[in-house]
């Protein structure tokens, strides 16, 4: 992560938004963010073979790719809240709350969902996990769409 | 950053209460409608976190003793014991008292299992406490003089694949380790077996070997030997693949070991008994767990040739289990209500019929029942033995604790956990403590 001199501060307010949380001057978020993601979505696409086949292999796949995605968009989570409150201009940024607001009901539902994946056979999917894990991904898609507006419109964290 | 706390503390919040809301099931519900033949049945809950207590196991002092009714006397025939769960009393007096500890054989297949099985093995004392010795084993204590003071202890076999039924029929000494049944050699007197063992037969016994004591009877004429085998899941988790052949009663052909399901649908059957003087067996079985603290209540049954029970697809006759899938109505329609229910989660384990002497009158005839104790209730139930009255070969009336405070008073720790129960020869009742350690005799004074 980044210095947090003075200078930095001082710095700030020139050129596009910053992200806090860096590594070598790249920023952490974006590069935590695809595991959520993809084991999300992973795991809606495991619920939906499990509703198909009732073999337990699948459902037993969405709730290690629930947990996985639940540790991975823990730390994105992190990184997120770092940001959005190391920069001024970041909060200001339209798309910046409501992103973190939908990412963060994501969280909650996945976590809602892990407990409920652990349930024991097929209502551990049916209907209420499948439901979750559904709800889970369309609020991802508008998330990540406000997301990719912070980076690609809003040049957050792009080097000035 | 006030807003992102706000949201964060907002979603921790509705995290908390849906995870408390959904743990109520508590008003207080009569446990003792669910005693008896015709039991109370809640609709069934399902949880985010299912409720979950289990007591601290602390042990018994030198001169504690669980409770029997007034007029008996309660000993400690041997403590030290490491797990001691079932026991079988020879004709020549001799006791033999299995040892044993599960295989420990369930694979991770999802993040709760590495969870739940701690909480489980904290309930049965095998976190804590650290083996004092060997156990798998069978020791023998011979109290020839019947004062409940052996005058010798010793391991009569070792190292076995997690033993619990034993029986003895003819020169041989018939052991269900849990992958297989064992035949040895034994003449009525022996205190040592080096023989290398038969296997009559295999029994499921792995890769996963979820409920794993196997338990065994003798059929009156001698001939056949019945071997009870549980389901190896909760409720199908592991796939009905991994449920062949489980959740029944085998019976096995004595002489050659010949091996047929005599009856399914029982989830964890354990200790199965003929009724004296019947040709009826009866056994205690262990329902299914996450559909509430007071769903499915464990029972004592007879077990009908053919019979089919209801696990996984239903319980009690045509309650049917959503959680199975696909279903099977076909089966569902000829489920067997089981013919008396103990209560949800007691975890009965243990089962014998008096047939001494030595005790009143009134226990003649009647079912000693091991609760080994819940944990997935959040209050305690179980954890005593318990009569149930027979009349006419049948259960007539309510139970009456028969042997209780394997809890401390204010019900916050664990002495001792009850499985199983036999009668020795002078008549007393001996049960097996397999947290406390301990096999306690409980005598009339003479």
């Amino acid at each position: 992560m980044s210095a947090n001199t003075p200078s930095d501060r001082a710095a700030r307010d020139e050129g596009n938004p910053r992200s806090t949380a860096k590594l070598f001057g790249h920023p952490l978020h974006p590069m935590l963010v695809p595991f959520p993601i993809v084991c999300f979505i992973g795991a809606l696409i495991t619920d939906l073979a499990y509703l198909g086949s009732a073999n337990v292999q699948w459902s037993n796949f969405s709730i290690w790719l629930i947990t996985a995605g639940l540790v991975m968009g823990g730390l994105a989570a992190l990184t997120g809240i770092i940001d959005y409150a190391g920069d001024r201009r970041v909060r200001a940024a339209r798309p910046a709350t409501p992103h973190m607001i939908i990412n963060l009901s994501v969280f909650v539902i996945e976590i809602v969902n892990a407990f409920v994946h652990s349930r024991d056979g097929w209502t551990s999917v049916v209907p209420t996990g499948l439901t979750l894990s559904v709800i889970s991904v369309l609020l991802l898609g508008i998330s990540a769409w406000l997301g990719g507006s912070l980076v690609y419109k809003h040049r957050v964290g792009v080097r000035s | 950053m006030t807003a992102a706390r706000t949201i964060l503390a907002g979603a921790a919040s509705a995290l908390v209460l849906a995870l408390a809301g959904c743990n109520d099931g508590g008003a207080k519900f009569d446990r003792n409608s669910q005693i008896g033949p015709d039991p109370v049945l809640p609709a069934p809950q399902q949880y985010l976190v299912p409720p979950i207590h289990v007591a601290e196991v602390v042990g018994w002092g030198a001169n504690e003793t669980p409770t029997a009714p007034a007029g008996l006397r309660v000993q400690a025939l041997a403590r030290d014991l490491n797990h001691p769960r079932n026991m079988l009393a020879l004709p020549n007096g001799d006791v033999l008292v299995v040892e044993s500890q599960g295989p420990n054989l369930d694979p991770i297949t999802r993040p709760k299992n590495p969870i739940v099985s701690w909480v489980q093995k904290r309930a049965t004392g095998q976190s804590g406490a650290k083996p004092k010795g060997a156990t798998n084993q069978i020791t023998l204590l011979r109290d020839a003089d019947g004062d409940g003071v052996p005058e010798l202890r010793t391991v009569l076999l070792g190292h076995l694949n997690s033993p619990f039924g034993v029986v003895f029929a003819d020169g041989y000494l018939y052991v269900a380790a849990t992958d297989a049944v064992l035949r040895y050699p034994y003449a009525l007197g022996q205190t040592r077996i080096t023989a290398a063992p038969v296997r009559l037969t295999e029994l499921p016994g792995g890769p996963i070997d979820h409920h794993w004591t196997k338990s065994l009877t003798l059929s009156p004429d001698g001939t056949l030997l019945y071997a009870t085998v549980g389901s190896n899941s909760n409720i199908t988790e592991n796939g009905m693949e991994a449920e062949k052949n489980r959740a029944a009663v085998w019976e096995i052909d004595r002489a050659t070991g010949r091996s047929r399901v005599f009856a399914s649908g029982l989830r964890n059957p354990n200790s199965p008994n003929f009724y004296p003087g019947t040709n009826t067996l009866w056994v205690v079985a262990n329902e299914r767990d996450e559909l509430g603290p007071n769903l499915v209540p464990d029972y004592l049954t007879s077990v009908r040739e053919g019979g089919f029970y209801g696990w996984p697809y239903s319980y009690y006759g045509q309650h049917v289990d959503p959680r199975v899938m696909p279903q099977r109505p076909d089966l569902v329609a000829r489920a067997i209500p089981p013919d008396y229910a103990l209560s949800s989660h007691v975890a009965a384990l243990g089962l014998t019929f008096y047939t001494g002497s030595s005790l009143p009158a009134k226990y003649r005839g009647g079912a000693l029942i091991g609760e080994h104790g819940s944990w997935d209730r959040d209050e305690l139930n179980g954890y005593k033995v318990i009569f149930v009255p027979f009349t006419n070969a049948r259960p007539s009336a309510k139970p009456q604790d028969f042997l209780s405070g394997f809890l401390t008073a204010d019900g916050s720790k664990v002495r001792g956990r009850p499985v199983g129960v036999t009668v020795d020869r002078t008549g007393a009742v001996l049960v097996a403590d397999d947290a406390g350690n301990v096999v306690w005799r409980v005598s009339a004074p003479r």
